[in-house]
C-alpha cells in the first residue's frame, strides 16, 4: 500500500524550519533567511515529487496509507468506521503542489523586508505551507479537511497580525467566511462518511461514478451535496457575491501573504471544485452547467467591471483576481475536456500571475510607499525594469498569446464555446473589458510624466528581480509550451471523463 | 524552403540579443539591422524557390486535446511569400532609417528591440497555417504596435493612444477570436485546408458560414482601421515615425486585408459576407479621404490616407478582386512607407508637423522633396506610377463586378487623394521658407530611395499591357479560390488619369496659385469643421462607450460597495454580538456562574427526563 514515505516527509518538511526558528533568537539578524531556508527544502522535495511523478501511469502514485482511528457506531457495530491517514497524488495535484511550493518560496523571498517580529512571521507562513501542502497532498476528506483548516487559521494570525491599517477586519472577515465554508464542506464530507463509508477520494469518485451506488445516495441528496460544495468552495474561489472578504485580504495582508493567499489558497476552491465537484457529482454539475457558466459570466464581468473604476491598484488586483476566476467556473460549466483544461489552466496560470503582480505591488509599496493610481505615474523612466515586469506581468494577465494566461482562456472559452455558445458570446466581452481595466492600471503605474516626487528610487533588486524573472519565464514557457502542464495533468485519466 | 523557419527566427534573435545585452547598447541598430537584413534574404531565396518548387508546409505537434492534436507549422504560398517579402524588406529599409532617426534617442537598444520583436510578430503570422497560431501572432503584432505606439511613454497623448489602439483592436479581435471557436466545433480543427475544405464541401451550414465570415472580417476591421474601429489608426502617429511606416503603413495594418485573402474561400462562399467587405471599405475609403482633405498634421493626413487605402484594398476583396487586393496592398506598402519615412524626414528636419507652419521645404530638402513627390504621385494614380496600376485593378473589377455605387465611390475617393496628397505636397514643399532645415543623412535617404524606386516601378508586376505576373502567380495557391478578372473598359484607365491629375490640379490652384475662391480659412465652419473633427466620431465613442461603461462599472461598485457589504456585515455583525453576549458570560463573578451553571444542569436534567422516557 506505500509506496514510499516521500509525501509524508514533504508535508512535514517545513516543520524543520518551524523547529530552527523556533530556537533561534527572534532578533537575530538572519532569522529571515532561516525563514527563507525553511521554504527551500518543501520546494526542493516537490522538485523531486513532480520529476519522479510517471506522467505514463494513470491514478494515483505515492500512495501512503495507515489506519489512523476507528469509530465505533450503534447502526453497525460491527463494521467500524475507519479514518485513515492516507496520502497520495494525481497529475492535477502534483501541478498544484507544485505551484504551492513555488510560490510559498517566492513569497517568502519577499518577506525579507519583514521587520516586526520575523520570527513569528516565518513560523506561521511555514506552518501555513504544511496545511496548503497538505491539502494537496490528501487522499483522504478528513486530512483534507484538517489541512484546510491548519491554512485558516495561520493566514488569520497572518492577516490580523502583520496587515495593513484595517488589518484586524480583513482577518475577521477571512475567519468567517472561510469558517461557513468549511462547516458546509464538513456536513458534505460527514454525510459521504456516514453514506458510503470512506472518505479516500479516489475511492468515493469510483463508487459516486458507478450508478448503482444511487442506493447509497439518491439523486436529490446529491444535488444537495454538490450545491453545498460549490459553495464551500465558490467562497473560496470565490464566486460572487461571497467575494468581498477576499477584496480585503487582497488589500489588507502583507504582501507575502496575499501572494500566497491569491497564488495558491484561493486555488484551493478551483482545486475542490474540480477535484470533488467534478469527480464526485458529473451528473448533478451537467444539469447544472448552465447556472454554473451564468454564474462565471456574472464573475467575470461583475469583477471587471468594478476593476475598472478602483483608484487603487490592490484593488483592481482583487477585482481582476474575480474576474478571472469567473474563467475556472465557464470551463468547469463546459464540461468537455478543453472547457476543464482550460478551467485547470487557468487557476494554475492566474496563480503564477497573481503572485508575481503582488510581488511588483510589494516593490512600489517598498519604492513608493503608495498604491493609489492618482499617485503614481511615470516610473517607467525611473524604475524601467520594474515597469517591464509590471508591463508583462498585466499582459500575462490579459491574455497575452504566448503567456500561460492566454492559452487557459482559449480552452475555457473553447470548450464554453461547444456547450453553450451564447453564453459563451457574453463572456467573451469580459476579455475586451480585461484589457481596458488592466492597461488602465499599469500603464497609470508606468507611463505618463514623469513625477519627480519619486526620483531617486532604485530599481529591482536582486532578491526582487529574481524571483519576478523565474515567474515570468514559467509563464512564458507555459505559454510557449502548454503541453508541459497537460503531459502532468493527464485530465482525462484523473478524473475519468472525456475522450 | 527548410529554412524558412530562419526568417521569424533571425528578428526573434535580434530581439533576445538586444534585450538581453545592455552593453552594446549603441549597436543594438546594427545589429537589428543585420539580423532583419539576413530574413529580407531569406525571404527572397524563399520567393524565389516557390517560383520553381511551389507551395511548401511544415508541421510539428504543438498541443494536443484529446484526440484533437494541434499543430504548429510554418507555411509557404503566394501569398504569404509575397507578404514576407513586403514585411521584411520594409522592416530592414526602416531599421536602416531607424539607425539616423532615432540616433538620439535614449532609448536606442529598446526601439529595435521592439522592431525585431515586431518583425519576427508578423513573419510568424504570415506564416501561419492554421487559424490559432495566426491569431496568436495576430495578439503579439498588436502588442508590438501598442509599446511603439507608446514608446514616448511620458507623454500623455501617446500613453492614451496606446491603450487606445490595443483596446480597439481586441474589440476586433475578439470578434476573430469566436470565429475561430465556431469552426473549430464545426469543423474539428484550426488548420486552414481542413476548414475550407468542410466550408466549400458545404458541411457548414451557409448562415453560420456567413456569420463565421463576418466575425473574421470584424478582426480585419479592427486591425485595418476601417470604419467603425478606425479610431485607433491616426491616434497611432503618436509612436515614432519609423514605426508609423511600417507598423501604421505597410505591414500590420494591411494584416487585416491579408487576413481576408486568406481566409478568402469562406468568404467566397457567402454572398453576404462579401458584400458586408465591400460596402465597409468602400464606405471607409470615401470616409477617410474626406477626413484627410482638412487635417493640418502631416503624420495625421498620412494616417487617414492609410485608413482609406486599406478600405480601398477591403473593396477590392469584397468585389471578388483578390488579385487587385493583394496588388494594391503590395504598391500600397512601398508608396506609403515612403510616404512615412519622408515625412519623418521633413520632421527630422523641422521639428513640426502642423504642414500650414511648413512651407518651400523643397529648396532645403531636395531629395526628401523629390521622393514625396515620386510617392504622392504613386498614391494619387499618377499615369504609369504603381498606384496606378493597382487602383486601376480595383475600379475595374468593382465595376466589372457590377457594384456601381461603390465603383463611383471608388472613382471619388481617388480624386481625393489626389487632392488631399497634393494639398499636403504643396502646403510643405512649394513655396517660400524661413526655417532652418537640414537634409537627412544618407542612412534615412538611402532606404528612402530605394522605396521610391519601387513606387515607381512596382506596378509592372501586374498590368494589362505586359502581363499579369502577380496575378498568374496568385492562382498558384493550394486552397480554391476563384479568380475573376475583369478586363478594365477602355476609358477607365482615362478617366482615372484624368481624375488623378484633375485632384493634382484642383490642390495646385488653390495652394500654389492661390487663384480659386475655394480658399481654406481658419475660421472653419459647417462641413469643413465636421470633417476637422473627424465626424465626431471619437466623441460619440467616448460618450457612448467610455461613459457607458463607466456607468454600468459605478453602479456595480455601489452594489458591490452597499448592498454586498451590507449584507456581509450583518452576518459579521450578528456573529460578533453572539460573540460579545458569550464575553459578557465571562464577568468574573461568580454569582453570575453559578446561574449559568444550575440553568445548564436542569436543562440537562431535563432533557434526560424528558428523551429518557421517565415521563
Amino acid at each position: 500500500m506505500n509506496d514510499s514515505f516521500l509525501l509524508t516527509i514533504l508535508i512535514l518538511s517545513p516543520l524543520l524550519g518551524i523547529v530552527l526558528l523556533s530556537i533561534m533568537p527572534g532578533d537575530h539578524r538572519f532569522i529571515n533567511y532561516m525563514g527563507v531556508l525553511g521554504t527551500v527544502l518543501p520546494l526542493g522535495l516537490t522538485l523531486i515529487v513532480f520529476s519522479l511523478f510517471d506522467r505514463s501511469l494513470s491514478g494515483v502514485q505515492f500512495k501512503e496509507y495507515h489506519q489512523w482511528f476507528e469509530l465505533m457506531t450503534s447502526i453497525s457495530p460491527n463494521e467500524p468506521y475507519t479514518v485513515a491517514y492516507d496520502l497520495g497524488v494525481t497529475g492535477l495535484s502534483v501541478l498544484f503542489l507544485m505551484l504551492a511550493s513555488l510560490i510559498t518560496f517566492l513569497a517568502s523571498l519577499t518577506a525579507l523586508r519583514i521587520k516586526e517580529s520575523a520570527k513569528g512571521f516565518y513560523i506561521l507562513f511555514l506552518l501555513l505551507e504544511v496545511g496548503i501542502l497538505g491539502v494537496f497532498a490528501s487522499e483522504n476528506l478528513f486530512l483534507f479537511f484538517l489541512f484546510f483548516e491548519i491554512t485558516l487559521v495561520s493566514m488569520f494570525l497572518l492577516v490580523g497580525k502583520w496587515g495593513g491599517f484595517n488589518r484586524e477586519k480583513a482577518a475577521f472577515s477571512f475567519l468567517i467566511y472561510n469558517g461557513i465554508g468549511s462547516i458546509l464542506l464538513l456536513i458534505v464530507i460527514i454525510v459521504l462518511f456516514v453514506e458510503m463509508r470512506t472518505t479516500n477520494i479516489t475511492e468515493l469518485t469510483m463508487l459516486l461514478k458507478d450508478t448503482d451506488s444511487l442506493e447509497f445516495l439518491s439523486g436529490s441528496t446529491r444535488t444537495w451535496l454538490f450545491v453545498l460544495l460549490l459553495i464551500a468552495f465558490g467562497i473560496k474561489l470565490p464566486i460572487v457575491p461571497f467575494h468581498t472578504w477576499m477584496v480585503r485580504v487582497h488589500v489588507e495582508a502583507p504582501i507575502a501573504v496575499v501572494m500566497i493567499h491569491a497564488g495558491v489558497l484561493l486555488k484551493i476552491g478551483a482545486y475542490g471544485l474540480i477535484r470533488f465537484g467534478v469527480g464526485f457529482f458529473p451528473e448533478q454539475l451537467k444539469e447544472m452547467a448552465v447556472a454554473l457558466a451564468i454564474l462565471g459570466v456574472i464573475n467575470l464581468l461583475y469583477g471587471a467591471f468594478i476593476a475598472l473604476v478602483q483608484t487603487e491598484l490592490r484593488s483592481v488586483l482583487a477585482y481582476s483576481s474575480i474576474s478571472h476566476m469567473g474563467i475556472v467556473l465557464l470551463g468547469v460549466a463546459s464540461f468537455n475536456t478543453a472547457g476543464l483544461q482550460g478551467a485547470v489552466f487557468q487557476t494554475i496560470s492566474h496563480g503564477l500571475i497573481a503572485a508575481l503582480l503582488f510581488l511588483l505591488v510589494g516593490v512600489l509599496i517598498n519604492r513608493f510607499q503608495t498604491t493609489k493610481l492618482e499617485e503614481l505615474g511615470g516610473v517607467a523612466s525611473q524604475t524601467p525594469l520594474f515597469a517591464g515586469f509590471l508591463l508583462a506581468a498585466g499582459l500575462a494577465s490579459l491574455g497575452l498569446p504566448g503567456m500561460s494566461g492566454f492559452i487557459s482562456e482559449f480552452l475555457a472559452f473553447l470548450g464554453l464555446f461547444e456547450a453553450m455558445p451564447v453564453i459563451g458570446a457574453v463572456g467573451v466581452l469580459g476579455l475586451i473589458l480585461t484589457a481596458v481595466y488592466m492597461l488602465r492600471a499599469v500603464l497609470a503605474v508606468t507611463f505618463g510624466e514623469r513625477r519627480t516626487l519619486f526620483d531617486n528610487n532604485r530599481d529591482l533588486t536582486a532578491v526582487e528581480l529574481v524571483p519576478s524573472a523565474i515567474l515570468l519565464s514559467i509563464i512564458i514557457w507555459i505559454g510557449v509550451y502548454p503541453q508541459v502542464l497537460s503531459n502532468t495533468l493527464q485530465l482525462a485519466r484523473t478524473l475519468g471523463i472525456g475522450g | 524552403m527548410d529554412y524558412v523557419f530562419l526568417i521569424p527566427m533571425l528578428p526573434l534573435l535580434s530581439f533576445l540579443i538586444i534585450l538581453f545585452t545592455r552593453p552594446i547598447y549603441k549597436k543594438a541598430g546594427i545589429v537589428g539591422t543585420l539580423f532583419t537584413g539576413a530574413a529580407f534574404l531569406c525571404s527572397l531565396i524563399v520567393l524565389f524557390s516557390h517560383f520553381a518548387e511551389g507551395n511548401y508546409i511544415v508541421e510539428a505537434n504543438w498541443f494536443s486535446l484529446d484526440t484533437v492534436i494541434i499543430t504548429v507549422g510554418l507555411e509557404v504560398n503566394p501569398l504569404n511569400a509575397l507578404m514576407l517579402v513586403i514585411v521584411t524588406l520594409v522592416s530592414f529599409l526602416v531599421h536602416i532609417y531607424s539607425m539616423g532617426y532615432m540616433a538620439n534617442d535614449e532609448r536606442y537598444a529598446t526601439f529595435f528591440s521592439y522592431l525585431g520583436l515586431f518583425t519576427f510578430s508578423m513573419t510568424g503570422l504570415v506564416l501561419s497555417p492554421n487559424l490559432l497560431q495566426l491569431y496568436m501572432f495576430w495578439e503579439l503584432v498588436g502588442v508590438c504596435s501598442f509599446l511603439l505606439v507608446g514608446f514616448y511613454f511620458y507623454k500623455p497623448e501617446a500613453k492614451a493612444a496606446a491603450k487606445k489602439a490595443f483596446i480597439m483592436t481586441r474589440i476586433g479581435d475578439i470578434g476573430l477570436l469566436v470565429a475561430i471557436f465556431l469552426l473549430f466545433w464545426q469543423t474539428g480543427s484550426f488548420e486552414l485546408d481542413v476548414i475550407f475544405e468542410a466550408a466549400q464541401a458545404g458541411d457548414i451550414a451557409p448562415s453560420l458560414i456567413t456569420l463565421i465570415a463576418i466575425l473574421i472580417f470584424v478582426g480585419a476591421v479592427g486591425k485595418s482601421g476601417q470604419f467603425p474601429l478606425h479610431t485607433w489608426l491616426p491616434d497611432a502617429m503618436e509612436g515614432p515615425t519609423p514605426v508609423s511606416a511600417l507598423i501604421h503603413a505597410a505591414t500590420m495594418v494591411a494584416a487585416g486585408v491579408y487576413l481576408v485573402a486568406v481566409t478568402y474561400p469562406l468568404f467566397s462562399v457567402s454572398e453576404v459576407a462579401m458584400t458586408t467587405v465591400a460596402v465597409t471599405g468602400g464606405f471607409t475609403a470615401i470616409f477617410a479621404a474626406t477626413i484627410a482633405l482638412v487635417q493640418t498634421d502631416i503624420k495625421r493626413i498620412l494616417a487617414y490616407s492609410t485608413v482609406s487605402q486599406l478600405g480601398y484594398m477591403m473593396l477590392a476583396l469584397g468585389a471578388a478582386g483578390y488579385t487587385a487586393g493583394v496588388f494594391h496592398l503590395t504598391t500600397h506598402a512601398f508608396f506609403k512607407a515612403l510616404l512615412f519615412l519622408a515625412a519623418g524626414s521633413v520632421i527630422h528636419a523641422v521639428h513640426e508637423q502642423n504642414i500650414f507652419k511648413m512651407g518651400g521645404l523643397s529648396k532645403k530638402l531636395p531629395i526628401t522633396a523629390t521622393l514625396f513627390l515620386i510617392a504622392s504621385l504613386s498614391i494619387s494614380g499618377f499615369p504609369l506610377l504603381a498606384g496606378f496600376f493597382s487602383k486601376d485593378e480595383i475600379l475595374a473589377t468593382t465595376y466589372g463586378d457590377g457594384r456601381y455605387v461603390l465603383f463611383a465611390i471608388g472613382l471619388i475617393t481617388a480624386f481625393l487623394t489626389a487632392f488631399y496628397m497634393f494639398r499636403l505636397y504643396f502646403l510643405v514643399f512649394s513655396g517660400n521658407s524661413s526655417t532652418e532645415a537640414r537634409e537627412s543623412p544618407s542612412v534615412m535617404l538611402i532606404p528612402m530611395m530605394v522605396l521610391g524606386a519601387l513606387a515607381i516601378v512596382g506596378g509592372y508586376i501586374q498590368t494589362n499591357w505586359f502581363g499579369t505576373f502577380l496575378g498568374d502567380w496568385l492562382e498558384t495557391t493550394p486552397y480554391s479560390i476563384t479568380f475573376v478578372h475583369h478586363e478594365a473598359p477602355f476609358w477607365l484607365p482615362i478617366l482615372a488619369s484624368v481624375l488623378s491629375i484633375g485632384g493634382i490640379a484642383l490642390a495646385w490652384m488653390m495652394y500654389v496659385r492661390k487663384t480659386t475662391s475655394i480658399k481654406e480659412s481658419n475660421e472653419r465652419t459647417g462641413l469643413h469643421e465636421l470633417l476637422y473633427r473627424k465626424y465626431y466620431v471619437d466623441e460619440l465613442y467616448q460618450v457612448v462607450f467610455v461613459k457607458g461603461s463607466r456607468v454600468i462599472a459605478y453602479f456595480w461598485m455601489y452594489v458591490d460597495r452597499f448592498i454586498i457589504e451590507g449584507g456581509a456585515a450583518v452576518i459579521t455583525g450578528a456573529v460578533k454580538r453572539f460573540g460579545q453576549a458569550g464575553v459578557k458570560l465571562q464577568s468574573g463573578q461568580v454569582q453570575t456562574y453559578g446561574t449559568v451553571a444550575f440553568s445548564g444542569l436542569v436543562l440537562v436534567l431535563l432533557l434526560i427526563a424528558v428523551l429518557g422516557g421517565y415521563f
